[in-house]
């Protein structure tokens, strides 16, 4: 795009989508100028130019924020009613090379291929697919490097910022917790190697969720798991040795021996369960066995941190948690586990990021955060407004537009 | 956390030695203060090593009897061997088989024993042993070097649920009379408060109230992880086909070096799932685990499905289709593999991940679906934590035990695949046949000195009697050791109805590991056939065999010729068999005088021998790696556990005196002959006469035709050289030399004799007569046990008597070797006259199958071996079916006709009847 047409168009109130079509749930980033972006980018430039930075003029600064969104996968017109709405399609660019002068839109996630036709179709964009990989671990290092108080730990309830020092970042563990759960070594800026996965994942969690309770969403499932007591279904050490603990080989009483072991025992039908307690259960096996597996996956590879993201963890305390725990029960203390403020954002992130190949070198963030405007969840009666207020959180930006095509 | 910090190893070394102050043997303190050391277990290997002295039993000691207890009988009781030797061993030859050692381990869900019963068979005192023991230098000396008693392992199981009917066994059988401190019952009659039972488990503690109740016993809480290890450890050393791949439904064990075993890692999936870096016995550390276990499958699997128990859920699975419910990589690339990460469209990406997205409720998903998804998603992630333990530690071997495997194909396949896939392909899952019994077979290695440590591979022998592992509760095998009431089993059995068709081995539901999970109560009469169930038999320790000195390399020996993981060749035999078996219960049947008692026998015979060939046709390896020999012994062996004694015995009787008649002609025609002329006629002779094997259908359908005399003399004619196998000029060159040159005889001969009759008195004897005469000994090799109509070492002795009456140089060798010193027992000089004769002598192999696997011979044979340059392998059963491939440190023949046409075909590319004479000369063994 070039950045003079940029100015002189009328332009859009919001810009530069980009999707993330995973299984489950659908993420969407994107970009709007602030509403004086204009006057900004002008004194910006003009600031610029002072300093003798980008004299060649080619290096526009829009500044403005980027938004993020996300839909259930189930509910797909949704999101195209969501995009049309705020005309988000339009913010894509128009690949000068492509004939039909069609708009082509950054996407990743398998829906990217799954849903091209019905993209095609509905808005008449042209879905340009990004690896999901790429894309998760560029997100995810932008968010470790330019986004401060992104990364944080939770243990017993409290949330701690950590923060990274951007030269020493490299080498660590990125678990995303989608339906399935991806583990990639990430080296540096595109250098990465999925070394794992588990498919025990938030699929795993809500899928048997569902079946086993009568929660209608995954937000249900997840809330519910507050109030709920894993100790009438899982067989702790305890039940096993009468209360006593297995001290030779560490077990303390409480410790979990076998997930849903005690559904065995009884007499109890699936409708003598509460539902609170079976969610628990669920979410404590499988948080468990996802830290369990990454702690295992970064001692493998020497890795000294370990980030969890993806739309699973959602914020959930009790989640995260749990993943905390379990890595530092398995790693004797030794490893700590950190979310990511962004968790789910980040393949759809990371696709935005890709538009930079094109036409911007990059983003950068001036300030950190400010709350999403609710009125944009306002889009459509039938839009599915994110829970978690956490997750709202709009990142102001600068972006920098540098046309580098020759 | 690269660097964390190991947990110190958690040395578990042998029990503290003043703990428990005798060993678990029968032991009497009697005035001489004669007790049993320590080190070493009395043995009661054979009754004919009871010394001359009886003991008189003090008179202060009074045998304590009370209901309870055992009844110990000592009528009889004597020191065996030299009563000046320290620690004699005292016999109780009376005593019955019920003393044993039982050990518990207590689940959750099932109870196992493994409890210790002596051998029952004991050899009858004949002088042949004795003398041969004396010729060979075995001392009777020499038994204190085995460690372990001889007798069997048994694998019983029961529902934790129907504990009552655990006890009433335990009582019933008398088992718990045999725990260690009980054998104070001499000095202290207060001791019967005092047994102690070793236990693990979770319920050891739970249930040891009840245990002390019912049955005044106590148990010992031996801790969990130490008996799953040891348990392991045994397993692992001892048997030979403990481990197994399982990979796409093929199973294949895997031979163990024992000096390189360790470490290894083993995976306990029971409830819960435990990992364990093994490092040596004894030592060994948790270091990981998953709460994603056996109960986690159950318990999710009772919920989700209206499964009444695990086995149900696990059946369920097979009908499955876990696409249904699953997220795959597919569903989410649009059916496209997302290959640059290696995961094929068929992956599962999300389990469970399916049931999201749909309108579907729960009663839409199909059980048979649910259960095969989650039992791929708990497999596939044990198999992943297990991997990556196993990369931690740098562990080349992963074991996975536990009673959620079960032998299951489907499990076994999912973790295989998992271990195999993230370690791409550079580790291997591993599995245990004895999987649920690890715990409770540690408890009983826990005992002081049970020995079972130094027992090693060879001196273990596996039987697979119907019902074997024995189950409890409602469900259950033949009780052990009953005949009458195995016979009434089979019979219900056969009520049942069509669908069974193999009653062997059934595995109930449960688990060991953490505690095990509950189960499920038991399917009521439902016996079913399940493939995938668990083959445990019956462990027998026989101390007494050993490897066979002269095989040229133990380590790849390997028995047998036909491999029936071959479908085809396992087919075919098991044709042969079936077609064979209305013919042998018939002789069986009439060996036992035809009484109404005998038929039954001979039904229930039939019925468990053909459940077995089915058993073995849907699975071949259900017993371990499967080898025509171990069919054939099979078959031998269940006739014995039908209390068919020897089916052939008159038929043996009859050959053996029609050939012996004919003998005296036989032995004045060869000594016409000249030296090289003889030799021929003799292989000859051996060959011809090797025709009568009643093993063989088309040797059957021959003596329909014509007497024994007409078909020898027939089959005499049909010699001709060259036979399909021919090195005879090479055996005669050894013999004769060549040019001038007559070479040194051989020094010890040792003779593979196959059938009675012809066979042994026409081929064999002359062979070893012309041996004896050119000054070599002679060992005729016989079965220590009757197989068809082989002739055994019991039998071998009073043929040779027989012959030796028309023959002075067997009779002279064989009153040399004393074999036929009873006759002259009263002419000293007599015997001081012949001694100049070399001997002829008779040892028993140690088998009672018509094959021989030289792993596993009896000490006696590998005594007289020590000496021997020449061995001669005789009849299709021990040098076709199995040996034909063996080489050995001596000079070896061997001879056999090929009577079955397959096997011609196969091994020599020849046609029925064709004869094998195979020379290969010693291996020198810095080769």
């Amino acid at each position: 795009m070039d950045p003079a047409e940029v100015r002189n168009e009328e332009i859009p109130q919001a810009s530069h989508l980009a999707l993330d079509i995973g299984g489950s749930l659908i993420k969407l980033v994107y970009f709007s100028r602030n509403d004086n972006s204009h006057t900004d980018d002008k004194e910006q430039r003009t600031l610029n130019e002072g300093l003798g930075v980008s004299s060649d003029g080619s290096c526009p600064i829009l500044k403005g924020r980027l938004h993020f969104a996300k839909f259930e996968t189930s509910k797909i017109n949704d999101c195209l009613e969501f995009i049309r709405c705020y005309r988000l399609h339009l913010g894509g660019f128009q690949h000068h090379e492509t004939p039909s002068n069609k708009i082509i839109i950054k996407a990743t996630g398998g829906g990217a291929y799954k849903f091209a036709n019905l993209f095609e179709e509905e808005l008449g964009i042209s879905l340009d697919k990004e690896d999901e990989m790429d894309c998760l671990v560029t997100g995810a290092n932008f968010l470790l490097k330019e986004v401060q108080q992104e990364a944080f730990t939770y243990l017993d309830g409290h949330k701690e910022f950590v923060q990274i020092d951007h030269n020493d970042l490299y080498p660590y563990l990125l678990v995303k917790i989608g339906s399935g759960v991806s583990m990639i070594k990430v080296d540096g800026d595109g250098k990465f190697e999925r070394v794992s996965g588990t498919n025990l994942g938030g699929g795993t969690f809500w899928g048997l969720g569902r079946l086993l309770t009568k929660c209608k969403s995954f937000d249900e499932l997840l809330e519910l798991s507050h109030q709920g007591n894993n100790r009438v279904v899982d067989m702790l050490v305890g039940d096993i040795y009468g209360g006593m603990d297995y001290s030779k080989i560490g077990l303390s009483a409480t410790t979990i021996a076998s997930s849903f072991g005690k559904a065995i025992s009884d007499n109890k039908e699936l409708e003598d369960y509460r539902s609170e307690d079976i969610s628990r259960s669920l979410l404590r096996m499988i948080s468990n066995n996802i830290g369990q597996v990454a702690y295992l996956n970064a001692l493998r590879f020497g890795l000294k941190r370990i980030f969890f993201g993806g739309f699973f963890i959602r914020g959930h305390a009790y989640t995260m948690d749990t993943i905390a725990v379990a890595v530092h029960f398995w790693s004797k203390g030794e490893a700590k586990a950190m979310f990511l403020r962004h968790e789910g954002f980040l393949g759809a992130l990371g696709t935005f990021m890709s538009y930079g190949k094109q036409s911007y070198e990059g983003l950068s963030v001036d300030q950190a955060t400010q709350q999403f405007p609710m009125s944009l969840s306002h889009a459509g009666d039938k839009i599915y407004c994110p829970l978690s207020q956490d997750l709202n959180d709009s990142i102001e930006c600068s972006v920098y537009a540098t046309q580098h095509h020759s | 956390m690269a660097g964390l910090p190991v947990e110190p190893l958690l040395e578990i070394d042998g029990k503290n030695e003043e703990k428990v102050e005798d060993n678990n043997d029968i032991y009497i303190n009697d005035n001489n203060k004669q007790s049993i050391s320590k080190g070493a277990l009395p043995v009661r290997e054979e009754s004919d090593q009871v010394g001359e002295r009886e003991m008189a039993l003090p008179p202060g000691s009074s045998i304590h009897r009370s209901g309870s207890r055992p009844q110990l009988d000592l009528s009889k009781a004597a020191i065996q061997g030299n009563p000046e030797e320290r620690d004699p061993t005292i016999l109780l030859p009376n005593q019955s088989d019920d003393i044993s050692h039982l050990a518990l381990d207590i689940g959750g869900s099932l109870i196992k024993l493994v409890y210790f019963s002596r051998h029952e068979d004991q050899s009858t005192d004949d002088t042949r042993k004795k003398t041969v023991k004396e010729r060979l230098g075995i001392s009777n000396g020499n038994r204190r070097s085995y460690p372990i008693l001889g007798g069997r392992l048994h694998f019983v199981k029961f529902e934790t649920s129907k504990i009552n009917e655990c006890l009433d066994f335990i009582s019933s059988k008398q088992l718990h009379c045999s725990g260690i401190e009980c054998h104070h019952w001499t000095s202290d009659s207060t001791a019967n408060r005092n047994t102690v039972i070793k236990a693990t488990g979770g319920g050891a503690f739970k249930f040891a109230d009840l245990f002390k109740q019912r049955l005044g016993v106590s148990l010992d809480k031996e801790d969990e992880m130490d008996c799953l290890v040891a348990g392991a450890n045994f397993l692992l050393k001892a048997i030979r086909h403990e481990a197994f791949t399982h990979m796409e439904g093929q199973k294949e064990f895997v031979q163990i070096d024992h000096n390189d075993l360790f470490p290894y890692l083993l995976v306990n999936i029971g409830s819960g799932v435990s990992m364990i870096k093994v490092d040596g016995d004894g030592k060994f550390q948790r270091v990981s685990g998953t709460n994603v276990g056996g109960g986690t499958y159950w318990g999710l699997g009772r919920l989700l499905t209206k499964c009444k128990s695990f086995d149900e859920l696990l059946e369920l699975s097979q009908k499955g289709d876990n696409s249904t419910i699953d997220m795959l990589v597919g569903d989410i690339y649009g059916g496209m593999d997302y290959s640059k990460i290696g995961l094929s469209a068929s992956t599962i990406a999300s389990s469970f991940g399916k049931a999201i997205s749909d309108n579907k409720e729960l009663k839409d998903y199909r059980p048979e679906d649910i259960s095969l998804s989650l039992l791929r998603m708990i497999s596939y992630n044990i198999g992943q934590i297990s991997y990556l333990n196993a990369l931690r530690f740098g562990l080349k071997r992963i074991f996975f035990g536990g009673f959620f495997i079960r032998g299951h194909a489907y499990t076994m396949d999912t973790i295989s695949f998992a271990v195999q896939f993230w370690s791409k392909g550079d580790a291997q899952a591993m599995f245990l046949r004895h999987e649920g019994f690890l715990g409770a077979l540690g408890a009983f290695m826990s005992y002081e000195k049970h020995g079972l440590d130094d027992l090693r591979v060879h001196q273990l022998v596996e039987r697979f009697p119907m019902g074997a592992p024995y189950t409890g509760g409602k469900i259950h095998g033949p009780p052990l050791g009953d005949l009458n009431e195995k016979i009434s089993w089979m019979e219900k059995f056969v009520l049942k109805g069509t669908e069974i068709t193999a009653p062997v081995p059934m595995a109930p539901p449960g688990t060991t590991g953490l505690g095990g999970f509950e189960v499920p109560s038991s399917k009521g009469g439902t016996l079913r056939s399940d493939a995938s169930a668990l083959n445990v038999g019956v462990l027998h320790l026989v101390p007494s065999l050993d490897v066979f000195p002269l095989l040229a390399d133990p380590k790849m020996y390997e028995p047998n010729t036909v491999d029936l993981s071959d479908h085809n060749e396992l087919e075919y035999w098991f044709m042969v068999l079936s077609e064979q078996l209305p013919d042998l219960v018939d002789k069986a049947v009439a060996s036992e005088g035809g009484t109404d008692d005998a038929k039954r026998r001979g039904d229930a015979f039939a019925r468990a021998f053909s459940a077995h060939l089915a058993r073995l046709m849907e699975e071949p390896a259900a017993y371990g790696k499967l080898g025509l020999a171990n069919l054939l012994e099979l078959r031998e062996e269940c006739l014995r556990e039908f209390h068919f004694v020897d089916a052939y015995r008159s038929i043996k009787q009859r050959e053996n005196e029609a050939s012996l008649a004919v003998l005296p002609d036989l032995l004045v025609e060869l000594d016409r002959m000249s030296e090289e002329a003889r030799l021929l006629t003799l292989i000859e002779g051996v060959l011809a006469a090797n025709i009568f094997d009643w093993g063989s259908r088309a040797c059957v359908d021959l003596y329909h035709k014509g007497t024994i005399i007409e078909i020898y003399t027939m089959s005499r004619n049909k010699m001709q050289r060259p036979w399909r196998v021919d090195d005879f000029d090479l055996f005669k060159e050894r013999m004769l030399g060549s040019g001038g040159k007559k070479p040194p005889p051989h020094k010890r001969a040792l003779l593979f004799v196959d059938n009675s009759g012809a066979d042994i008195v026409l081929g064999m004897l002359p062979l070893a007569r012309e041996l004896l005469r050119r000054g070599t000994e002679v060992v005729l090799v016989a079965n220590s046990l009757p197989a068809i109509n082989d002739v055994t070492a019991m039998e071998l002795p009073d043929i040779v008597a027989e012959a030796a009456k028309h023959c002075d140089i067997l009779r002279r060798a064989a009153e040399a070797g004393g074999l036929i010193v009873d006759a002259m027992v009263n002419t000293l000089d007599s015997c001081k006259e012949n001694s100049a004769s070399v001997p002829l002598m008779v040892v028993e192999n140690g088998c009672g199958s018509p094959c021989i696997d030289l792993r596993q011979v009896s000490s006696e044979l590998a005594a007289a071996a020590k000496d021997a340059d020449l061995i001669i392998l005789e009849g299709m059963g021990r040098s076709l079916h199995t040996n034909f491939n063996a080489r050995f440190k001596c000079d070896a023949l061997k001879l056999a006709m090929v009577k079955n046409q397959r096997l011609a075909e196969k091994l020599i590319k020849g046609k029925i009847y064709d004869c094998v004479c195979r020379y290969e000369a010693a291996q020198v063994e810095w080769l």
